[in-house]
């Protein structure tokens, strides 16, 4: 499969999860991934998950815009960069935002998120 | 402030109202009960923010609030600056059926003071309709350490709609007798607060207000 593919099979999938079912995304994380959430923080797949399953909204809908990634360095990592939208129950309009991705293989020949950075766009 | 072809009235003093509290307090149904406000609201995609011009009446002529309300941003995270920035009064909304957002409200409170310095701002109680209350009028203390105006308030019957304004009103004024003249179009009540509980709240504040202050934390919300 090439790397477009696989980004957005992985991007699909996530966000599906995400909108779905927010408290089975720990899956995606080890011990030394890391995630920053609108400049907040959190190492480890624990604290992770408690971080987004605490955000302050039950159901939500991603809708991706673009999705591109590269090969990160010789290990077969790769960096995948999203744009996008998300509309909140209760919310009138639409909310952009802007995530990246940094996967690593696993041994079992999967991959893991080891760096996530969110931030909604807006001034 | 107003957002481009958002005109303010020859003659009418302006005034831009930043309104904050977590997600799910119910600042947008607040905000959209003023019905001109809400016909002339402009969304600016570029800040996610809607601006309602909420217009009131006074002996003193006409007063506009430029209301800024997100479009959700918070339950992300603080705001930005650029939410805050130039704020000449405020709002900090809280729940009283949800005890995590009145804890939340000195972390509300400091967000907005390190942008806006000494403007008067209100703490509105919301929700005072609903029979499962989980913050009772004498657990909040937090405007008495800060000096701010507390009200309580439900959205969705109107109760106190207006006690916010006013009283942001008469201190950008500088007139502690300014008083409306007029009632603003509101949208009628989806639920109705009969006058015995209206009372009886009342009766709680007033009682709240003669307990002596407690010298704990913000934190000790809790025990």
């Amino acid at each position: 499969m090439d790397l477009d593919t696989l980004s957005r099979m992985f991007v699909e999938h996530y966000y599906n999860t995400f909108d779905t079912s927010r408290e089975t995304l720990a899956v995606w994380y080890q011990e030394q991934s890391m995630l920053t959430f609108e400049g907040n923080k959190t190492q480890g797949a624990e604290a992770i998950s408690d971080k987004l399953n605490a955000l302050g909204f039950q159901q939500c809908k991603h809708n991706i815009s673009t999705v591109d990634c590269q090969l990160s360095g010789p290990s077969g990592g790769v960096i995948v960069f999203v744009t996008g939208n998300l509309q909140l129950p209760d919310e009138e309009h639409l909310l952009k935002f802007s995530q990246m991705f940094h996967l690593i293989p696993t041994l079992e020949g999967s991959f893991y998120i080891f760096n996530d950075m969110f931030r909604l766009n807006y001034a | 402030m107003a957002l481009p072809g958002q005109k303010t009235p020859d003659n009418c003093p302006s005034f831009k109202l930043v309104i904050v509290g977590d997600g799910g307090t119910g600042k947008t149904t607040f905000v959209k009960r003023h019905l001109t406000g809400e016909f002339e609201k402009k969304y600016e995609p570029t800040i996610g923010v809607e601006v309602h011009p909420l217009d009131f009446f006074t002996n003193c002529g006409r007063i506009r609030f430029y209301c800024w309300d997100t479009a959700g941003q918070e339950k992300f995270g603080g705001l930005r600056d650029g939410y805050y920035i130039h704020g000449q009064c405020a709002i900090i909304m809280f729940d009283v059926t949800a005890r995590l957002t009145y804890k939340n409200v000195p972390t509300w409170h400091r967000d907005l003071c390190r942008v806006c310095e000494n403007i008067p701002i209100v703490l509105c109680g919301n929700k005072v309709d609903v029979k499962n209350r989980q913050v009772k009028a004498k657990q909040v203390t937090f405007h008495r350490k800060k000096n701010l105006q507390y009200y309580e308030i439900s959205a969705k019957s109107n109760y106190n709609f207006e006690k916010p304004y006013l009283y942001l009103a008469r201190k950008l004024a500088g007139d502690p007798n300014l008083h409306f003249v007029e009632s603003p179009a509101l949208a009628p009540p989806e639920v109705q607060i009969d006058i015995a509980t209206q009372a009886a709240l009342e009766a709680e504040i007033a009682q709240a207000q003669a307990l002596p202050l407690p010298d704990d934390d913000d934190d000790a919300f809790d025990s």
